[in-house]
């Protein structure tokens, strides 16, 4: 599996975490400085906490299941600085989107190209929406 | 988000939109001090579970329509379900948590976005106004007629004129309702020369415009008076120019089993029988104003909740029936209908409606509509009439 963070292919990072955010919360003993989370986990209880991480992996378990870009969304807007991970089905179609909302890097599955995933993040220049990118509407411009 | 997502806009004081049974619906409108703003419904809906909207932000300063909107739809991502796709739609939301813990929750997210960039600049609605400009219109010299002659002469065009134009604001000119229900044609049917037809005609006579319509119909939106004459011939000649909207024939129907793969039932055969039974134009016209909504499943597409009188095909036992509401409305004065009774055959369907409007002629005060005298008199005279004589209901 190939990692974009920060707009390239990433060689040398941090696997992706396999503790999941309720059970760090509830373990002392696992008290490590990345988690893995999705739309599932109580968000104002992460948001709490996310200063004590490092990175927070973001899972996108279905196509119809939203709640990740929220989730990215409003840890920016909290100021969280870390890395914040797409994982799951990160599909090509909504890389630019999630990038936009916070996301810093996308794992991306074997099947995947990533020169096409990097174009995919720099292909738009002028946007409808603000968003957590701070790029304004393209009428703002 | 969990589900798909619907928008209406009205802009007029009679809410044309079905704007109380959307996803969201937004009313412009002028408020005390006058200003204009928009009032924000939320939660609305039909199909398996059909509800009327709650009003979740009564004024709702123009400028800051997309950060509340933004709002609603990040508190509706985050808190939606996702369970069961039949459950995630906003209206099941609204009412597990409760039109005030929702408004809460709106406005609690609405302070991080209120006043940002989400803000839209005076400059930008004007632009996005310029896009709207008023058509080229006549003088009103020029523009009217009192058409006198020609109602005198064609007492045909005379009764489309008073039920298919409306009242314009700009003087001299009418809008135009034009019927896709003929007797012929599957209710909102054209045919492609129809269509050449009619494309004609918006470039002739009403600045090339031409507006489709929830109920089924099109609307050309700007003809001069002097025109209306000409317009109603050139109609007529296409198979357009049934003057009867509003009433019983201009209801609204989904294509059902005939061409639906999701429909349970047919519905078609229903809109054939009823304008074969109820063919005296003299009889709709005295009925007044009903809105006869049919949906073959109960995904609503024909909005039978909402329809004064509402039917839905099912499917029971290998056989057709249909279910019967009365008292629905998508006006301003939205309401769900409540259903008559146990299911009615294919083949009584006609005699069911027929009674009903019985009931309503021998029950109906002057100038009181179908709507109302439901609501006055209750569901018992229709219950009695319907189901006290009539056997051959399906159980």
């Amino acid at each position: 599996m190939a990692l974009i963070k920060d707009q390239q292919l990433s060689l040398n990072h941090v696997a992706t975490p396999d503790i999941r955010f309720a059970d760090w919360l509830d373990d002392d003993l696992i008290k490590g400085e990345s988690v893995l989370t999705n739309g599932a986990d109580d968000l104002t209880c992460l948001l709490a906490n996310a200063s004590k991480l490092d990175m927070i992996a973001i899972e996108f378990e279905t196509f119809a299941d939203g709640r990740g870009f929220s989730m990215a969304r409003l840890l920016r807007r909290e100021g969280y600085q870390g890395e914040i991970r797409a994982v799951g089905d990160v599909a090509m179609d909504r890389i630019e989107f999630m990038h936009r909302v916070g996301f810093n890097a996308f794992e991306l599955r074997d099947d995947q190209n990533v020169n096409e995933a990097l174009t995919k993040l720099s292909e738009m220049s002028v946007h409808f929406q603000p968003s957590a990118d701070g790029k304004g509407p393209a009428y703002m411009a | 988000m969990p589900r798909k997502f619907k928008i209406a806009v009205s802009g007029s004081d009679s809410d044309r939109a079905a704007s109380q049974v959307h996803d969201i619906g937004l009313h412009l409108y002028r408020n005390d001090a006058g200003q204009m703003g928009f009032e924000v419904i939320v939660g609305g809906g039909l199909g398996r579970t059909p509800v009327i909207g709650k009003t979740v932000r009564k004024f709702l300063e123009p400028q800051e329509l997309l950060s509340y909107l933004d709002a609603v739809l990040r508190v509706y991502n985050l808190n939606g379900r996702r369970d069961n796709k039949y459950k995630a739609r906003i209206k099941i939301l609204v009412n597990a948590v409760g039109i005030e813990a929702f408004t809460k929750m709106v406005e609690e997210e609405w302070q991080f976005t209120k006043g940002k960039d989400l803000r839209l600049p005076q400059a930008e609605i004007e632009r996005v106004k310029g896009f709207f400009k008023a058509p080229d219109y006549l003088s009103v010299e020029h523009a009217q007629s009192s058409l006198e002659t020609e109602f005198i002469a064609h007492p045909a065009f005379a009764t489309w004129h008073k039920q298919n134009t409306r009242d314009h604001k700009q003087p001299g000119y009418r809008i135009v309702v034009v019927s896709l229900k003929n007797q012929l044609q599957a209710p909102g049917d054209i045919s492609h020369q129809q269509m050449d037809g009619i494309a004609a005609l918006a470039d002739e006579f009403s600045f090339g415009e031409l507006r489709s319509t929830h109920d089924q119909n099109l609307v050309l939106a700007d003809i001069a008076q002097r025109d209306l004459f000409n317009l109603w011939l050139k109609l007529t000649d296409l198979g357009m120019g049934r003057a009867n909207i509003g009433t019983l024939t201009d209801m609204i129907n989904c294509p059902g089993l005939d061409f639906c793969s999701l429909a349970n039932a047919e519905t078609l055969i229903l809109s054939r029988q009823i304008n074969e039974t109820f063919d005296d134009m003299n009889y709709q016209y005295d009925l007044g104003e009903i809105q006869l909504k049919i949906s073959g499943c109960i995904n609503a597409c024909g909005h039978h909740h909402v329809g004064h009188i509402g039917i839905l095909g099912v499917e029971k036992g290998g056989k057709q029936v249909y279910q019967f509401t009365l008292g629905g409305s998508a006006s301003n004065d939205a309401s769900l209908g409540k259903t008559l009774g146990r299911s009615i055959d294919q083949d009584q369907v006609v005699v069911v409606i027929g009674q009903i409007l019985d009931v309503y002629v021998q029950q109906r005060e002057t100038d009181e509509t179908f709507l109302q005298t439901v609501q006055r008199i209750g569901f018992a005279p229709f219950k009695e009439r319907v189901y006290g004589t009539h056997q051959r209901s399906a159980a």
